[in-house]
């Protein structure tokens, strides 16, 4: 028996490559959009008088409901299907944004930019896209659409950034934020090809129907899934620690703010690279053992950059290997919940696996200011991350990399 | 059939590069600031100037030079003077702007990270 996708009407609007472009444009949007937060920061700070705390604490709330609410937005992808759940992200993810702007106290700022933007970014992310793209696309070309829709998402922040400049520059930031408001509104136009994928259907012959609860009781029953969760949580870690406190560290270390800058941008875009790379070599290659090698080579890399003096080939070496390595978890991760549990609840699934994620980001952030006002050097933090870099490619060598036994069809184990 | 979606792929991203590209100079040309602006400003000079021609460009122009930025061609200055914007022009800079759309973007899932970073980087008088 062959794994197949699902077959959407004959319709142009159906094809492969218009599912995949529309698909990238909103993970590209939802990206994007959220992206331009930090332009605002200034302007609602000083024109509320709120000190800088106000925004950021909305920021981080804004992450961890995207955490927390990310199951829930799978659950129902995978039983409405892509376009539904999309739509009504759309008009949440406006609302929030929209609100930002008339925000006068920082409980309304927490309630727009926090709690409304977080659930609308969980409902159109990345990971509902994916999971349009697992049913829709053809299970041969399934890991090489993860890699693609990450890479796209990744460019959010490179098109939205200036749309944002100009939009305050021009109009003010009041209503810069409802024009952004509006652009996530194409979301609801571009979700109509993923429209094809209905959700709340079993998958493939190789798969057992079965109800969203005992999908969860068996996902989480699953040891893999288990290796798989913990797994995702020091990809968090590693890069919410490095994106918040790898300028200070280059900058303590002697490199200028310049270069310190260049470093950040070399990320972005080798990650743009990396992510579509994953994206193909699990196509064809164990996604299991390309997750151990990314987990170890970030060791490796991180080890080797702070154990030797930082100068500035060391860190423009440092920051293209590890932005290679950046997102390109995300394919590799995405494609194993595919390939354990099939596609009919990959949403849900993975939604799980993605709170580790968020989570990870969180105590990477902590604990990086933490360990720093507590020691004086970003050090400790740096061989914590270099240890659950090991962790991970250590739990994710023994993940079982077939179609769990408890959701297959008799006839398939 | 994989050359087709790598042509695929390497569209969209060429796209969204370009969009990208045209967006930034757009914004930019939103943040000049006209001849007759004074206060505090970027002043952008062309990157081939070493630092005492710029330097001495700016106080030719009757400003405070306050620092340079991460752009090396990119100084924070300020002048009361009405019509200090044009005096910078006529003074050798290209530009007086506003805040320029220029920091380094990182793509993770915690937005509150990235936009750290960005508040670290901007290019704000």
């Amino acid at each position: 028996m062959t794994e197949v996708a699902e077959s959407p009407p004959a319709r142009w609007i159906y094809a492969s490559s218009t599912v995949i472009v529309a698909g990238c444009l909103i993970a590209l949007i939802a990206f994007g959009v959220r992206a331009t937060a930090g332009l605002f920061t200034a302007p609602i700070s000083d024109a509320h008088g709120w000190g800088r705390e106000v925004f950021g604490f909305a920021m981080a709330m804004q992450n961890l409901i995207w955490g927390l609410a990310g199951p829930f937005a799978g659950m129902a992808a995978d039983r409405f299907g892509a376009m539904r759940v999309i739509i009504v992200g759309a008009f949440i993810y406006a609302a929030g944004t929209a609100l930002m702007a008339f925000a006068s106290t920082p409980g309304m700022l927490f309630l727009s930019g926090g709690l409304l933007m977080g659930i609308g970014i969980a409902l159109t992310s990345f990971s509902i896209i994916m999971a349009a793209f697992g049913r829709l696309v053809a299970p041969e070309k399934r890991s090489w659409s993860f890699g693609i829709a990450t890479a796209a998402s990744s460019m959010g922040q490179f098109v939205f950034a200036p749309l944002g400049h100009f939009f305050i520059a021009a109009y003010g930031w009041q209503n810069a934020l409802l024009l952004l408001a509006a652009s996530t509104l194409l979301m609801v136009v571009l979700s109509v090809p993923l429209g094809a994928s209905k959700g709340g259907v079993a998958r493939g012959a190789k798969e057992i129907d079965m109800s969203i609860g005992e999908a969860l009781q068996r996902g989480f029953g699953h040891g893999s899934y288990l290796l798989l969760i913990s797994g995702f949580f020091v990809c968090g870690f590693q890069i919410a620690f490095m994106t918040v406190h790898l300028p200070a560290y280059l900058m303590e270390r002697g490199i200028s703010a310049g270069l310190a800058a260049w470093a950040i941008g070399i990320v972005g875009l080798f990650n743009v690279v990396g992510s579509y790379l994953a994206g193909i070599y699990g196509g064809h290659s164990s996604r299991r053992q390309g997750l151990v090698f990314i987990y170890l080579a970030r060791s490796v890399i991180i080890a080797a950059f702070i154990l030797f003096p930082v100068t500035a080939l060391s860190t423009v070496l440092f920051t293209a290997s590890m932005g290679l390595l950046w997102l390109s978890t995300v394919p590799l991760t995405m494609g194993l919940v595919t390939l354990m549990f099939g596609t009919r609840y990959m949403a849900t699934l993975y939604g799980f696996v993605f709170f580790s994620h968020q989570v990870g980001s969180f105590f990477g952030i902590w604990l990086g200011g933490y360990l720093y006002d507590r020691y004086g050097t970003y050090d400790p933090v740096w061989w914590i991350s270099i240890a659950l870099g090991l962790f991970a490619a250590v739990v994710h060598w023994p993940i079982r990399e077939k179609l769990a036994a408890s959701f297959a069809a008799p006839t398939a184990r | 059939m994989l050359g087709r979606d790598h042509r695929l792929a390497i569209g969209l991203f060429l796209s969204l590069l370009a969009a990208g590209m045209v967006g930034t100079l757009i914004a930019v040309r939103a943040s000049a600031l006209p001849d007759s602006a004074s206060g505090k400003m970027l002043a952008v000079f062309d990157p081939r100037l070493d630092e005492p021609a710029m330097f001495a460009a700016l106080v030719r122009a009757g400003g405070r030079p306050l620092r340079r930025t991460w752009l090396p061609a990119v100084w924070v200055v300020a002048g009361d003077a009405p019509g200090f914007a044009g005096s910078l022009r006529q003074a050798g800079a290209i530009g007086a702007y506003g805040e320029l759309p220029m920091s380094p973007e990182l793509a993770g899932c915690f937005a509150y990270a990235d936009a750290r970073t960005r508040e670290l980087f901007a290019l704000r008088p």
